[in-house]
């Protein structure tokens, strides 16, 4: 990256960051979203009893309230550019379209890992409480949200882009984004579980998920780093 | 493009833009100087805004060259880019930015060296300055075209292309445009978009009418029989869309 295409992604990132700030509108959306799903999830579970261990169906509960939060957001991160048509300012600059790409998903990753850091706290006060807690170190559940939220954002801010110019653009994101997450979910859920319910053979089983998260990280990223100039632009 | 003097700012060769089936370019020719100020005449849906998204890079041609500042508008896109400037009937700036902010986000896209110093002094030239710490959403229509104004001269373009910059506004925020556009006239080649035929007229230095994607008149103002100039518009203006 040359200085002026690093000067262009900090301008904006520091713009999108600047303009959340101001409105709240991803991180407090995708915020209630959370906090909503959790207390459904409460009611949903109020009838299974002390003998549930919550545990083992936490990666999952956690992982779809978090892509479908993650949904809320994306849709709100091109809303702006669409406003006054401030899309047509950005391609009419002199700036490489990948460069776009990047600080538009550092952005979505950053407001992402915000409310997912700020929802695990509310997640483990309402289902952990009598439970034993996370059996491996809690870096390890870190560790999976950052690499689970890079192909969330990665992908998400792909899609977002190709579906803030269609006429239902909320349910075109959901359509297009759900299916292409299926793999990542499953892994993120896998790696999730072992860091979270522990034993002898967690450790490996965390690792082989956390790959599959990283080879689908790495592929989506490239994928959209490539079809970026096409999808921006048409 | 081969075949551009040093002189022309736009050189335009059997342009056609098709969407679909529907061509809203076909076939457009013409070559416009430096220094020139091009006014551009038209029914709704005649080309005129996809003329000018070609030639600021916005869109692509379906087939036919152009080139700007003797860049080829597609395979020296990003080049171009730091030569031209837009201001379109939409203000093109962020509502939740203050107009500073504004100014200073697009001198970081466009790498402008001085950045705060030529903020300010656009921010003074359109007389916004005393409004720069305020967020553009409390802006009326024609405080966000004089910004919108400031943020197309920002990085000192050498072509200027204005979609309707008069939409809308009110007689003393034209007034305001017309003092901007003859003061930066000498530095800039022009490109306007105009349904206003006398004040389209007013400016120009070239006239292009066209209608249903085609090139229908292109004269240079000194050459033009202004009747009959306007009688060939009126009878476009019933030529129907592309």
């Amino acid at each position: 990256m040359d200085g002026l295409a690093w000067r262009q992604f900090k301008a904006i990132l520091r713009k999108d960051i600047v303009m959340e700030l101001r409105t709240r509108e991803m991180v407090t959306s995708m915020g209630l979203y959370a906090i909503l799903t959790m207390v459904v999830y409460q009611v949903a579970l109020s009838e299974a009893g002390a003998s549930l261990d919550v545990r083992l169906v936490m990666p999952g509960l956690i992982w779809v309230a978090f892509i479908f939060m993650s949904l809320l957001g994306l849709n709100r991160s091109f809303v702006h550019e669409k406003d006054q048509g401030c899309i047509e300012a950005l391609l009419l600059a002199p700036i490489d379209r990948p460069v776009i790409f990047f600080s538009k998903f550092t952005g979505n990753l950053l407001f992402l890992l915000v409310v997912e850091v700020l929802s695990l706290p509310v997640f483990s006060f309402l289902f952990l409480q009598e439970q034993q807690g996370i059996a491996n170190p809690v870096w390890m559940v870190g560790l999976v949200l950052l690499g689970a939220s890079i192909g969330i954002s990665g992908v998400g801010t792909l899609l977002a882009t190709i579906s803030v110019n269609t006429s239902g653009r909320d349910i075109m994101l959901a359509v297009l984004f759900v299916p292409l997450m299926y793999p990542l979910l499953r892994a993120a859920v896998g790696a999730t579980f072992a860091a979270v319910i522990g034993g002898p053979a967690s450790a490996a089983l965390f690792w082989g998920w956390m790959a599959w998260v990283a080879a689908f990280d790495v592929i989506m990223l490239l994928v959209a780093f490539a079809l970026y100039e096409f999808v921006i632009g048409a | 493009m081969e075949g551009a003097g040093r002189d022309t700012a736009l050189e335009v060769r059997d342009l056609s833009r098709a969407f679909g089936v529907r061509k809203a370019l076909d076939g457009v020719s013409l070559e416009v100087p430096s220094g020139a100020f091009l006014s551009i005449f038209g029914p709704n849906g005649a080309g005129k805004t996809t003329l000018v998204k070609v030639l600021t890079t916005l869109l692509n041609p379906t087939s036919g060259a152009a080139s700007v500042c003797g860049l080829d508008v597609v395979a020296e896109a990003v080049a171009l880019r730091h030569r031209i400037g837009l201001i379109s009937h939409n203000p093109l700036l962020y509502p939740d930015l203050t107009a500073e902010e504004n100014l200073l986000f697009f001198a970081d896209l466009y790498g402008v060296q001085d950045a705060e110093e030529r903020a300010r002094e656009l921010l003074e030239a359109v007389e916004l300055d005393h409004r720069r710490l305020d967020l553009t959403r409390t802006f009326s229509r024609g405080m966000l075209q004089r910004l919108s104004i400031a943020r197309a001269l920002l990085h000192r373009p050498d072509v200027l292309f204005l979609d309707e910059p008069y939409s809308g506004l009110d007689p003393h925020a034209m007034d305001i445009l017309d003092h901007l556009i003859a003061q930066i006239r000498g530095e800039h080649t022009f490109v306007m978009i105009s349904h206003d035929l006398d004040k389209g007229l007013q400016l120009c230095s070239h006239a292009l009418i066209l209608a249903s994607g085609r090139v229908v008149l292109y004269e240079e103002r000194d050459a033009l029989d202004e009747a009959a100039f306007k009688e060939t518009y009126r009878a476009t203006v019933g030529m129907g869309v592309a």
